[in-house]
Parts: structure tokens; C-alpha cells; sequence
């Protein structure tokens, strides 16, 4: 049933990456819970303007869950409470009247805050940099059906694919480490013909680029796994440490 | 300086981890073996103190293992203080709430409290088995004589607790990082490792309430 | 202004290739010696930029999203068309170009089209060689699924996120001439402001979005890659931050701006709900093969749909239309929907929704069929509404999602400005004016990787450039005329908001030039917009500074172009006095309702230069010339 309900919002508030942070406190009231988290805050950002005050800055922009652009963490969980599901695509009716919602930036040493809630993710490109790719130029590339893909293998391969890069894995591991997202690239293309040829230099380079970077280590506590708002299982971890263990011990890559 | 190859694929995070579940999964084997030769306490005074007498007869394939197992606890331990280290100052601001999603358990929430735990408890373990004057008492006297104090029986009990724990993440683990994960048996070996800490728990917890009731 | 596209000479087939060999190249060691702009990275701005850096260029691009991996390209969801014939059902590269010229309503060029057709072929094996996991059947072999507007399988989807997969393929070849260092990633930069000198394109303003500065780079050339302009109907399913503000500043420095009337509405998106309603959402037309659309019989019957008995329910697609029913073209579904709600039919709390209707199918073929079929569909509807449509039907409504139109762009994608390349949704060349589903992420890839390489290289070897430095006074000049727009748009402090202003240019545009449009209301509506735009200059308010992170700021600049645009847009559907593809004229449809087009005077390519502000831009023609296919007319009933 769609009704309106009232809410407090505790915002973390950081005019730039070198100030310092701080939580305000906002009324949300009257917010019909048919309506999107980012439009709750989409509602108190008009409010604010015609108050003349600074909008809180948040990042988004597909809100269909495919961009990977938006994310913070709503009451202690990246992306907020429901399953399987980015911010944008948050309803207001997972919560409650009278709520008090507590909004904060994903945290983590390589995501420095650039304003409010927007967080600077480049480390993620970086790791795709650092052979997050086949090294194939435009041009000369075989029929798509010189080498036949078995079908479980190019499901599987799509299963880590589908990573949108958002960065919640890390925000929501207790470690913040990012083998989530580097073990996903490592075996979408690793499971793949094409991807296999480089496999050990490419697992070699990004585990230390994201040593690198600052990440942590991973501890297998799974949290990834269940934040991640395309389910990417750890089982890419895994795989991730296999390849990776191949590489350093099976291979002439260093 | 450029390092070695092997040295920096150990100080890699994932060879980090691979140290951990390698020194680990040893003192899974330990704990098993450990296990066993306790287990002849219930056998009694002789049975188990023939089971002593067997074990030391082995000589210097004791020390070895002795210095192996010192040689692990470094290596454990001193990866396990660097990950908490690391991992800790990877996240610098800590967030205000924090929740689970559900992804961790107690046993791998509690990790490096449960190892730090496990490592005091080890020395103290040592010091009131190992390291004491054997020439005057038997060993089984010294068991019977410490696991007649109710508050060792309680804290043993405890620490079996805590192993159990630690255990819990520590075993599935193992085969996560090593790679070794297919659908098809990871519940296996999650089941493997929930029942492996479970009967090192009460396998351990048990000998103390047995000795203090019965010997 | 002669426009002149530029097509070769000789037959069909022959085009691309004989235009390939008479290009002039340009010498492997001189390529280092040239600096290309992209701007976008989508699949047209990442393709391109990997492209050219692997040939040697150095290559500097820009987007507005904190990584290339984000532009919009990624929501694409059906799939990418391929003339492989990998099914033996009676594809053909010539086919493929058929049903794009006829799905576009012959408003396209056969020349560009039937290139495109043929390169489609290069592009499944390039993006398969990157690692796109595309579907596949049992023996390991490419999967093909059908799609609207084709009678043969050619689609190739990777799950419902093809466009994502496509994206990512060609970011991680843009990623990999990064870490070589040909190209030079600027994220979070936004394009203000082209700088032509000596009648070349050669450089852009752009605005650090982090620090706010305004930023100059120079070039040999500059590649215009950022999408289309949906969002000036404010709710679209297009990302937040897809802007028309790139191509419209190009356009006011002389790019001509074709055939801008030309949007593509989707009938099956999930309605609007409310005010705040910040985007739509679209889902697979696939729905429709199985769903029946229904309203009520009765005007403002607003009982729950369970307790409406068949007899009062109107299936008005299958009584319409009753060979194809619920499965009309999209664009005649979509204005179906809106007469129905016009007429006071339309459900939901807004009156803006039909039902899409799946009881009987689940009666006919049981849930789990319905389940396997649709499954994350009615997942991700409930995801958004809250409704399970297993039990309730659900309510659909036609949302804009593609625009056909964009920047005038010759046979090898330059603008009327030499130097000024336009790839992708940007550009209006491929789709005539309408788009088949699954062709977007097909051009978008054809311009970046396999056109734009050769066509790019030939002006760079066949043209000289003078030295060009940022201290130049072009850009000097130009640094300051933005920061002027900035702090005026800042020093307004009016009582409305930029979104209310955007909220009310889309109701505008979406009920005077959206899918069904009459001279009066175009008229109408062009006074409404220019008063809009006379009170958004009097009357916004924006808070932030100039120089910090601020989202309002960037908002205000986007609307602003919307807001000139939307008149351009208007005035094209004034000029364009027939119905052809999504522009439907009331005044020309036959007496089926459908599109009439006046193939007499009207086919043609509408280009528009900017002349002065405030006054009516100039009006150029491309006449289009059909010498393979016979034009004809469509019929669905």
C-alpha cells in the first residue's frame, strides 16, 4: 500500500577531501514510500535549495542498477538493506515511519571522499588498467565462432561479468578489500579461451596492483558476497586464488 | 631492491592467506593427532601414560615437529597481526553503524580476537604441561592435579570453546583460498569443517570434566 | 550551405570498400604527431578511443561519470544485431540493411545503412576476441534470439545486459591503450565548449567537475560521442546525467543539427508514479508476446483490475489491430496507450498506465513457463512497484528511450564543422526515424571501431594544421564566455528549483512533442518553452559554489541547453509536414491511423544552423536519394 511516512536523516556531510566531516540531521516528511531512496534525497536537495543551502552531494546516474555509479551506506549496509539490489533501485516502502536512516559514504582507505556521499572509485579503473582486458586491437579478430565457448563456461564467465564495478564489496568488507571485484575480472576472463592466454600474467598484476593501491586482504568473511547488487558469488575468489596460485608457481609469468 | 620472486608472492595478500590456511590447516592436523593421543586419557592412568612413553620414544622426530609447529605459530601468528594490521588501516574512517549483511560468521568476525586469545592460551597451556619439572610427577599426576582446580576445568573448557570457533572459519577456509571451491562439494566441506570444529570442541572440552569428575 | 554527404560514388556493395582504398593514410610514424578529443565513453567514445590509440594517436578523453565504464550504453538490455546468418534462417547483410531502411521509415541513408550493415559482421567477432560472454547454445556455438521489427534471428545478447557486456569490452580495450599511455582519461570532466580556429575543430573547453575549473585542451580533432537528448522530456529512460549540452554546443558553433523531431517513445516502461518520479525504467518488449493490454471500458472505473469482469475490460491493440494485436511496432502501441488514457481510460493513481495483462497466458501455459520466460522481468517490476504481476496485471506506459536525431554528420562522420566528428546516438545518420531494437549498440560500435579509424585518419593526412597552443586567445576567449554563463546561472537566486523548471519543459515537450503531435500544439508549445526559458533565466536558484563539487550547478547548465534545444526540436516538427516513423503528425496519418509519410517533399534530412540568438535558425536540406530499395508504405492491421 503506497502511504507517506515521516523520517530523520543523519547524513555525513564533507565540503571536500581534505575537510572534515560531519553528520547532519534532516527531516524527510511526507515521502511516499512508492518512490526511490535517491528521490527521497532528490526531495530533500529541492528543499535545501530553495532554503538556499549546499544539496548533499550523492553520485548516480543509469537508476536502473546498471551504471554502478551510485551507492552509500544506508544504516550500516552498502546499498542499503534489500538483497541483490543498488541503491537506486531501493524503494522507500523497506521502511518504516519515523524511521531515523543513517547515511554515510563507502569507506575505505582508497576511496577518499570528494564530497558527502560521492567517493572517488578510480582505483577500481586502475585495477582494470593493470589487465583488466585481452589484449586484442580493433581489427583482425577470428569469426565469433572459430573457438566454440561451452555453455556452462560462458554462463559462468557472464555470472562475474556482470560485476558493475560499484565499489560495495569493498565498502562492505570488513577488510576493505577489493578481491571480490579483482577476482571477478580475473575469471570472467580466465574462464574464456580468449582470456586464457594471458591469465597469468593478468592475475599476477592486478593482485598486486591491489596490494598496491592500499586495499586489504581478503579473510573469506563473505560479506561481499551478499552486499553485491549482482550477487557475484565468491566462488570468483576462489578462482581468483587458484589462478593466481597457478601463475606463481605454474607459469614463467612473474 | 628488486625482490624475490617467491618472496613477494608471500607477501602478497593472497599469499599472505595462503600462509595463514597452510600454517592453519597444520594445526587442524596437529589439533586431530593431538586429539587422538588424549582421547587415551579416558583409558586410564597406564593407557595413557604408555601412550606417552611411545610418543616421546620417537625422539627426534619430536623435536622436529616441535620446531616445525614453533615455526608455524611464527608464521601464523606474525601473518595474522600483519593482515590485522593492513587490514585495519585500509579502512581508516570507520562508518558510524556497522552491520552484517549475513556473510560473516562468529567465527570469522572474531578471528584475530580469537587467535589472540588462542596464542595467550597456548603459552599458559604450555607453561602447565610442557615446561614443568616432569622428573618429580607423572604427566597424567600434573593433568589430574591442574584439571582438579574448578577454574582451570571452567577456563579449558572455555578455550576448547574458542578453538572451536576459530576453527569454524579457519577450516572451510582453507579450501577457499587454496582454490579448491566447486559447487558441488564446498557444502561438504562447510558441513566438514562445522562438524570438525564441533568434535574438536567437545572432543577436547570433554577431558577436563571427565578428568575432574572421574580421576 | 551545400550539404554534402560525401557518399561514394559506385554500386551499393562497393561503397566502403572503394572508399577505403581512395583515402589517404596517414604515415605510421606521423600519428604520434596528432592529439584526438573524445568526448563521451560510451560504446561509440570507448571504441573510438581504443581504435585510434592502437593505431598510434594520442588520445585524450572525457566523460562525465566518475569511470568510462558508466555512460549509458550499459543499460542497454535486448542485444546487438549481426548480419551473420549463424541460424541459416535467410539473414543477409543486404537484409539487414533492408530492415533498418524500412524500420526507419526510409528517412535514413541507404549508403551509411548498408555499411553498417556490413561491418555489423566485423563487430561480434571483435567483441568475442575481448571476452564479451555472449550467449551460447549447448555445442558452445553463438546464440541468436529474434527481435521487433525482423523476421530472421540475428540478435546477440549476453542475459539482459548486453549493453553492459558490449561497454565493458570496449572500456577494457580503452583501458588497456591507458596503461600504454596513448590515451589520457579525464572522468568528471564536462564538455562546454568546442574551439574552431581557422575553420578546424580544434579543441574544447571542458568544466573539472571535482574543483570546477574550467579546463582547455587542444587537438587535431575532436570526436562528439555523448548520446542522445531524451532527457529534455525530463523523465526518460535515459541515465540522469545524459545531456544534450555536448552536441548543442557544437551546434551553436556551426554544426548543423539534423532531423531533431525524431525520438523514439517505448511502449513497455514501468509509469510514472508521482511528482518526484526522477526516470523511468524500460522493460523487454518481449512482454508483449504473451501479455494482453487492456484499460477499462468505462471512463474513471478505478475498481481494483480483478473485480473489472471481461465484459467490461476493452483489449483495445487486439480489437484495433486484429492480425497483430499486442504485438503492433512500438510506436503504434505507445500512441494507442496514450489515446486510451487521453480518453480518461488510463489506470493507476496518475491515470497514466494501461494494463500488460499475463492470466490468461499463465492459465494457458502455467506459471512456471510464464516464470522461465519473463522470470527477472516480473522481478525487477516488483522490485520498483511493489506489485507481483503473477497475481495483478501490470500497469505499463510508453516512455522515451532513443533519439534518431543528433548532429549532421557527412558519410565519414564529420560534422559541418571540418575536424568535428560526431559517432553514435550523437550523430543522426543510421536510423532513419526510427530505430529497430538491438541496431543502437550495432552503430554506436561500427563508428568507433571500424569507421572512425579510417574516415579520422584521411581528414588528419589529406589537411594541414597550424600550431594551436591552449594560451591561444580562442580559448582564452571562450574559458571566460563559460565562466560568465556560470556565475550568471549562480547569481540568479530566483524561488525555483532547475529540476522544477526541467519537470515542466518535459510535460511540454512530452504533451506537445512527444509521440502524437498537431501544428497547434507545436505552436503552443513553442511559446511555452520560450517563456520557460525567459523565467528559468529570471527565476532559478542554485546553491554551491562555482569552484566545488555541485551537482545543482551542472544541472542548471544541462537544463539551459534543454531548454534552447527544445525549441529546435519544436521547430523541426513544425517544418516536417508529413508522419514518418516516431514523428507522427495527426494531420498526416491514414485512416488506420497510421504514419503517412510525403515521400514527395519530405525526404529528406532536416539540418539546422544555428543563426543568432533568439533568432530562427536556418533550415538545410539533405535530400535522400533511394536507388536500391523501393519505398513503401506500412500496414499492421
Amino acid at each position: 500500500m503506497i502511504k507517506n511516512i515521516n523520517l530523520t536523516l543523519k547524513i555525513w556531510r564533507q565540503d571536500a577531501p581534505d575537510k572534515e566531516g560531519r553528520f547532519e540531521t534532516y527531516e524527510a516528511n511526507e515521502i511516499s514510500t512508492d518512490i526511490s531512496f535517491l528521490e527521497m534525497l532528490d526531495i530533500v536537495n529541492e528543499k535545501l535549495i530553495i532554503e538556499g543551502k549546499d544539496i548533499i552531494a550523492f553520485d548516480n546516474d543509469c537508476r536502473e542498477g546498471i551504471c554502478g555509479m551510485c551507492g552509500a551506506v544506508i544504516n550500516g549496509r552498502p546499498h542499503g538493506p534489500q538483497r541483490g539490489t543498488t541503491l537506486c533501485q531501493l524503494h522507500m516502502r523497506h521502511f518504516s515511519d519515523n524511521e531515523v536512516i543513517i547515511i554515510e559514504p563507502f569507506r575505505a582507505a582508497p576511496f577518499k571522499v570528494i564530497k558527502d556521499l560521492v567517493v572517488d572509485r578510480g582505483s577500481l579503473d586502475e585495477l582494470i588498467k593493470t589487465y583488466g582486458y585481452i589484449s586484442v586491437n580493433t581489427g583482425g579478430a577470428p569469426d565469433g565462432n572459430a573457438i566454440p565457448i561451452p555453455e556452462e563456461i560462458a554462463e559462468k564467465a557472464m555470472d562475474a561479468a556482470s560485476c558493475i564495478g560499484c565499489g560495495a564489496c569493498v565498502a562492505s568488507c570488513p577488510n576493505a578489500s577489493a578481491m571480490l571485484f579483482v577476482g571477478a575480472k580475473v575469471s570472467h576472463l580466465s574462464l574464456l579461451p580468449q582470456g586464457k592466454i594471458e591469465a597469468a600474467r593478468r592475475v599476477l598484476a592486478m593482485v598486486k596492483k591491489a596490494d598496491n593501491i592500499g586495499f586489504g586482504n581478503c579473510t573469506n568473511e563473505k560479506e561481499c558476497e551478499v552486499t553485491c547488487p549482482k550477487q557475484v558469488s565468491i566462488e570468483n575468489i576462489a578462482r581468483l586464488n587458484r589462478e593466481f596460485i597457478k601463475a606463481c608457481f605454474c607459469s614463467t609469468a612473474k | 631492491m628488486k625482490k624475490n620472486w617467491f618472496v613477494e608472492i608471500l607477501l602478497s595478500s593472497i599469499g599472505k592467506k595462503l600462509l595463514m590456511a597452510i600454517t592453519g590447516f597444520s594445526f587442524c592436523l596437529f589439533l586431530t593427532a593431538h586429539l587422538i593421543g588424549n582421547l587415551t586419557l579416558y583409558g586410564g592412568k597406564f593407557f595413557f601414560l604408555s601412550y606417552v612413553t611411545r610418543l616421546h620414544s620417537l625422539g627426534i622426530i619430536i623435536n622436529i615437529a616441535e620446531i616445525c609447529l614453533l615455526f608455524m605459530a611464527i608464521v601464523h601468528i606474525g601473518m595474522g597481526c600483519l593482515l590485522f594490521y593492513e587490514n585495519t588501516k585500509a579502512r581508516p574512517i570507520k562508518y558510524a553503524i556497522k552491520v552484517s549483511g549475513g556473510g560473516r560468521t562468529i567465527g570469522s568476525s572474531t578471528m584475530p580476537y580469537t587467535g589472540l586469545f588462542l596464542f595467550l592460551f597456548i603459552i599458559m597451556h604450555l607453561f602447565n604441561f610442557h615446561f614443568v619439572d616432569k622428573g618429580e610427577k607423572t604427566i597424567y599426576k600434573i593433568v589430574t592435579d591442574i584439571l582438579s582446580n574448578p577454574f582451570y576445568v571452567a577456563f579449558y573448557i572455555f578455550a576448547m570453546g574458542v578453538v572451536a570457533i576459530h576453527v569454524s572459519h579457519g577450516f572451510w577456509s582453507v579450501f577457499q583460498t587454496l582454490g579448491l571451491n566447486h559447487p558441488k562439494y564446498m557444502p561438504l566441506i562447510k558441513n566438514i569443517g562445522i562438524a570438525f570444529s564441533i568434535i574438536i570442541g567437545i572432543g577436547f572440552g570433554f577431558i577436563p570434566i571427565y578428568i575432574s569428575l572421574f580421576a | 550551405m551545400l550539404l554534402d554527404s560525401k557518399v561514394p560514388s559506385g554500386p551499393l556493395e562497393e561503397k566502403w570498400d572503394r572508399h577505403r582504398f581512395e583515402q589517404k593514410l596517414v604515415n605510421p610514424a606521423n600519428k604520434r604527431k596528432f592529439n584526438i578529443i573524445v568526448v563521451g565513453t560510451g560504446l561509440a567514445g570507448a571504441s573510438a578511443s581504443a581504435s585510434l590509440a592502437e593505431l598510434g594517436y594520442n588520445v585524450k578523453t572525457f566523460c562525465i561519470q566518475d569511470s568510462p565504464r558508466r555512460a549509458h550504453s550499459i543499460a542497454a538490455q535486448g542485444g546487438i544485431n549481426a548480419a551473420k546468418n549463424y541460424s541459416n534462417d535467410g539473414d543477409s547483410v543486404w537484409r539487414l540493411f533492408y530492415d533498418t531502411i524500412k524500420g526507419g521509415d526510409f528517412r535514413a541513408r541507404e549508403a551509411n545503412v548498408y555499411r553498417l550493415a556490413q561491418l555489423s559482421l566485423n563487430i561480434i567477432d571483435q567483441c568475442v576476441a575481448q571476452g564479451v560472454p555472449f550467449a551460447r547454445d549447448y555445442g558452445g556455438l553463438l546464440a541468436n534470439r529474434s527481435f521487433g521489427g525482423a523476421q530472421v534471428s540475428r540478435t546477440f545478447y549476453a542475459r539482459g545486459q548486453t549493453g553492459q557486456q558490449l561497454l565493458l569490452g570496449a572500456y577494457s580495450a580503452l583501458m588497456r591503450q591507458v596503461a600504454s599511455g596513448k590515451v589520457t582519461l579525464f572522468p568528471r570532466r564536462e564538455l562546454l565548449d568546442i574551439i574552431v580556429i581557422n575553420e578546424q575543430a580544434r579543441g574544447i573547453v571542458v568544466r573539472n567537475l571535482i574543483n570546477g575549473e574550467l579546463e582547455s585542451y587542444e587537438a587535431h580533432a575532436v570526436l562528439i560521442c555523448t548520446g542522445g537528448y531524451s532527457n529534455v522530456f525530463f523523465l526518460s529512460t535515459n541515465a540522469m546525467g545524459a545531456n544534450v549540452s555536448a552536441c548543442f554546443r557544437a551546434y551553436k558553433k556551426g554544426a548543423l543539427f539534423a532531423n531533431p523531431c525524431f525520438t523514439q517513445i517505448h511502449p513497455t516502461c514501468i509509469p510514472v508514479h508521482g511528482v518526484y518520479q526522477s526516470k523511468l525504467t524500460l522493460m523487454s518488449e518481449s512482454l508483449r508476446n504473451d501479455g494482453r493490454v487492456w484499460v477499462p471500458k468505462n471512463i474513471g472505473d478505478k475498481r481494483n483490475p480483478k473485480q473489472i469482469s471481461e465484459s467490461d475490460r476493452d483489449y483495445y491493440l487486439e480489437n484495433k489491430y486484429p492480425s497483430f494485436g499486442n504485438l503492433v511496432p512500438r510506436d503504434v502501441a505507445s500512441r494507442n496507450a496514450k489515446e486510451q488514457c487521453d480518453m480518461g481510460k488510463g489506470v493507476s493513481d496518475t491515470g497514466l498506465a494501461v494494463y500488460l495483462d499475463f492470466a490468461d497466458a499463465i492459465k494457458r501455459d502455467g506459471k512456471d513457463t510464464i516464470s522461465k520466460k519473463y522470470g527477472n522481468l516480473f522481478e525487477m517490476y516488483e522490485k520498483i512497484t511493489g506489485d507481483n504481476p503473477y497475481e495483478t496485471p501490470m500497469m505499463i506506459y510508453p516512455a522515451t528511450h532513443y533519439t534518431m536525431g543528433g548532429l549532421w554528420v557527412d558519410y565519414n562522420l564529420m560534422t559541418t564543422i571540418p575536424g568535428l566528428f560526431a559517432l553514435g546516438e550523437a550523430n543522426f545518420s543510421d536510423h532513419g526515424a526510427n530505430r529497430l531494437g538491438a541496431s543502437a549498440l550495432m552503430q554506436g560500435l561500427a563508428d568507433g571501431y571500424f569507421i572512425i579509424p579510417y574516415t579520422l585518419s584521411a581528414y588528419l593526412a589529406g589537411n594541414s594544421f597550424p600550431e594551436v597552443s591552449t594560451s591561444n586567445a580562442d580559448f582564452k576567449e571562450s574559458v571566460n564566455n563559460c565562466s560568465v554563463q556560470i556565475q550568471k546561472l549562480l547569481s540568479i537566486k530566483g524561488k525555483r528549483t532547475v529540476n522544477d523548471i526541467h519537470r515542466q519543459l518535459g510535460h511540454i515537450m512530452w504533451d506537445y512533442c512527444g509521440m502524437s503531435r498537431k501544428d497547434s500544439g507545436l505552436t503552443k508549445a513553442r511559446i511555452a518553452v520560450n517563456d520557460l526559458k525567459l523565467e528559468f533565466w529570471e527565476n532559478i536558484t542554485i546553491t554551491g559554489k562555482e569552484n566545488n563539487f555541485n551537482q545543482a550547478l551542472e544541472n542548471a547548465i544541462r537544463v539551459s541547453d534543454y531548454l534552447e534545444f527544445a525549441e529546435l526540436m519544436i521547430i523541426d516538427a513544425i517544418e516536417r509536414q508529413e508522419s514518418c516513423g516516431c514523428h507522427f503528425n495527426e494531420a498526416y496519418q491514414t485512416e488506420d491511423g497510421e504514419a503517412r509519410r510525403n515521400d514527395e517533399t519530405f525526404c529528406h534530412v532536416g539540418a539546422w544552423e544555428y543563426s543568432e540568438e533568439n533568432e530562427n535558425p536556418i533550415f538545410h536540406k539533405e535530400p535522400l536519394l533511394f536507388e536500391n530499395v523501393k519505398l513503401t508504405q506500412r500496414s499492421y492491421k
